[in-house]
C-alpha cells in the first residue's frame, strides 16, 4: 500500500474484493490474459475504422466499414474496462501513482474524447460519403491522431510493470 | 491544435520514459548479488507476487517472491512460505524501494526453489 495514493484507492485496495483477486490463484492471471485479448479485439476494430477514415480500402463506403468497426471496438473497450479494472483494484494505490498510469489514464481519456468528436464530425457525412473519395480532412487527421493516441495507450499498458 | 496534441503527447511519452522504475528485474541491482537469511515474519501468498517478511540479525526486509501460480506449481506452497520458518533468499535488491529485495531462488528446509 502506499500512503501518498487518495484515500479511496488505499480502502480499494484494501477492501476484501481486492485482497480475494490477489488471493486467488487465477483470479489476477486470468484477468491479464483478458485483458490482451480485449486488447487484441479493440486494437484491431479502431485500426480498421481509422484506416479507412484515412483512405484505406476505398472501394467500401465509409459507412460500411467505419459502423461495424466502432461496435466492435465499443465492446472491446468495454472489456478492457472490465478486465482492467480487476488488475487495477489489485494494486490500486500503487498503479495510479505510477506515473506511466496517470500518463495512459489521460491518454484514454484523449482517446475517447478524440473518438466522440470523430463521431460528431462523421454524424453529417458517413451516410452520403461514397467510396474512393477522401474524407474531410480533419476526420482523416482525427483518425490518425485516433491511431497514435491509442498504440500509446498499449504501449503505456505495457509500461507500467517497469516503472 | 491537432499538431500541438501530438507533440505534447509524445513529449509525455518521453518523459515518462525518464523517471524511474518501480517494478519488474529492471528496478533491481543484479550486479550486486545478496542473500537474505533470517525468519520469516510475515508472508503474503498474493498475486502479482508473493511477498514475505524476513528478519535478518540486522535489519527486515521485504522479500519479493514470484506470482502465485508459480509458487504452487515449483512446490513452494504456503505452507513452506509460512511464518516462523527459516529462510535464505538469493536475489538482488531494489534500487528504489529501502530494504526490498527480489529473489532468484529461495532455500526453506533444506529445499531451493527457483523463482525466475
Amino acid at each position: 500500500m502506499l500512503p501518498e495514493a487518495p484515500q479511496i484507492l488505499i480502502a480499494l485496495e484494501q477492501s476484501g474484493l481486492a485482497a480475494a483477486i490477489r488471493q486467488s490463484t487465477w483470479a489476477y492471471p486470468l484477468a491479464n490474459v483478458s485483458h490482451i485479448m480485449a486488447l487484441t479485439l479493440f486494437a484491431g476494430a479502431v485500426a480498421t475504422m481509422d484506416a479507412r477514415l484515412l483512405g484505406a480500402f476505398a472501394a467500401a463506403p465509409p459507412a460500411d466499414v467505419v459502423r461495424p468497426a466502432r461496435r466492435v471496438a465499443m465492446l472491446g473497450l468495454l472489456l478492457m474496462a472490465v478486465s482492467g479494472s480487476v488488475l487495477f483494484a489489485a494494486e490500486a494505490s500503487h498503479v495510479a501513482m505510477n506515473p506511466v498510469f496517470q500518463i495512459k489514464a489521460a491518454l484514454i481519456a484523449l482517446g475517447i474524447l478524440n473518438a466522440l468528436l470523430i463521431g460528431r464530425a462523421l454524424g453529417a457525412v458517413l451516410d452520403d460519403a461514397p467510396a474512393f473519395q477522401p474524407l474531410p480532412a480533419r476526420i482523416r487527421l482525427a483518425a490518425a491522431l485516433s491511431l497514435t493516441i491509442w498504440i500509446s495507450v498499449a504501449a503505456c499498458g505495457r509500461l507500467i510493470a517497469y516503472f | 491544435m491537432l499538431r500541438k496534441l501530438t507533440l505534447s503527447l509524445l513529449l509525455m511519452i518521453g518523459s515518462g520514459a525518464t523517471v524511474l522504475a518501480h517494478h519488474g528485474w529492471g528496478s533491481y541491482d543484479a550486479s550486486k548479488p545478496i542473500t537474505v537469511t533470517g525468519s520469516i515474519e510475515a508472508s503474503k501468498y498474493e498475486n502479482p507476487h508473493a511477498t514475505i517478511t524476513v528478519k535478518t540479525t540486522d535489519k527486515v526486509w521485504t522479500v519479493t517472491l514470484a506470482p502465485v501460480s508459480r509458487m504452487q506449481g515449483r512446490g513452494a506452497s504456503p505452507e513452506l512460505v509460512a511464518v516462523g520458518k527459516t529462510v535464505s533468499a538469493y536475489g538482488y535488491s531494489s534500487n528504489v524501494e529501502k530494504d526490498e529485495m527480489r529473489a532468484e531462488r529461495i532455500t526453506i528446509d533444506g529445499k531451493t526453489i527457483e523463482m525466475r
